[in-house]
């Protein structure tokens, strides 16, 4: 409801939420030390439609750390780790 | 011009630039979907939640895959991306395989494809898939399937998406990607749009095709070399079965093709 809205201050959307879609990989520079999407991959590629090596992809991992505002919360859709202090 | 060219290269900025106020992400050539089942999302078994926690299975639009609708209710839609950005947010915040309970599988399909035989996506096609050992793979099975996850979303399982002599790019042959935990082993699948059926002539540049992803799958995902032999207790080489053959019983199931 709108009174509630008021008393809880709502958080700013996320960057991946308000950042927009590439259209042109080669518009793009990254910093020093990050390596661009193998340029054979993306020859013919469309506008949006896009072909990553793994060892571009994998540069990701350490930054995208947050989590999903989509995700929703595991233990409601059953997905938990099983306990690790018994082999199975 | 060249002014302007740097001003726009300055406005761009990657997670890479600024990982907390990027304004650009990068998209993925499909949008995908990860499902997820366990016997803890059957039946009763799943916690009482308020119906909009979580995302509802989409209704299912053909005769085909309304047949599947009983099995699908049994298996969560955990979220859709279409960034590598998200992929990877949600990867940081998700359980691996090594540490799902048994019995349980990550599907990760292209949007709109449900993980079933019976979706028209699907039902012409087949899928490569490895079985190994629990024991001796519970420290690789992470990474492997991470990889085959990457190569999905990456789109590099298909090497002919990007023929450059091609005149129009063909349709990606990929429509998922499945990793299964069972009491003694895990598999890994890749689920195929369409399956050779050995009637020859064009079935033939079929079947190479079809190859070429188990040859990248073996090596370039899993790591093993060209001529290495998987299969022993609790495992198989890494081979492709149409949907179809796989369901007919017994011998007559017996058609693949092995890299």
């Amino acid at each position: 409801s709108l009174a509630k809205s008021q008393t809880i201050p709502q958080p700013l959307p996320s960057a991946l939420a308000t950042a927009r879609i590439i259209e042109d990989l080669g518009s793009v520079s990254y910093p020093d030390g990050i390596q661009s999407p193998k340029v054979e991959l993306n020859v013919n590629a469309k506008q949006g439609k896009f072909r990553y090596d793994r060892d571009f992809l994998l540069q990701f991992m350490a930054i995208c750390k947050e989590k999903p505002d989509s995700l929703p919360p595991l233990d409601a859709i059953g997905l938990e780790p099983a306990d690790q202090s018994f082999p199975m | 011009q060249e002014v302007d060219m740097q001003q726009q290269a300055e406005n761009i900025r990657t997670v890479f630039n600024d990982p907390t106020n990027f304004n650009v992400k990068h998209p993925l050539y499909s949008p995908w979907t990860l499902w997820f089942d366990s016997p803890a999302t059957k039946g009763r078994n799943l916690p009482q939640t308020p119906m909009s926690s979580f995302p509802q299975t989409p209704l299912l639009q053909t005769p085909g895959a309304a047949a599947a609708q009983g099995w699908m209710e049994d298996i969560k839609r955990v979220i859709s991306f279409d960034s590598v950005e998200e992929f990877w947010g949600l990867y940081n915040n998700i359980v691996p395989p090594s540490q799902l309970p048994q019995k349980a599988n990550y599907y990760l399909f292209k949007e709109g494809i449900i993980p079933a035989w019976e979706d028209e996506a699907n039902k012409n096609g087949g899928k490569w898939s490895i079985q190994l050992p629990k024991d001796k793979n519970r420290n690789n099975v992470d990474r492997m399937w991470l990889y085959t996850m990457l190569a999905a979303i990456g789109e590099t399982f298909d090497p002919l998406l990007s023929n450059p002599d091609a005149e129009t790019p063909s349709q990606s042959l990929i429509t998922g990607v499945i990793v299964s935990t069972r009491p003694q082993f895990y598999r890994l699948s890749i689920w195929t749009r369409i399956a050779p059926t050995g009637a020859g002539g064009d079935d033939d540049k079929l079947r190479e095709r079809i190859e070429s992803v188990g040859r990248h799958f073996k090596m370039n995902v899993l790591g093993y070399s060209d001529s290495q032999k998987l299969s022993g207790p609790l495992a198989t080489e890494v081979e492709f079965q149409s949907h179809k053959d796989s369901e007919k019983k017994g011998k007559q199931s017996g058609r693949k093709i092995v890299v």
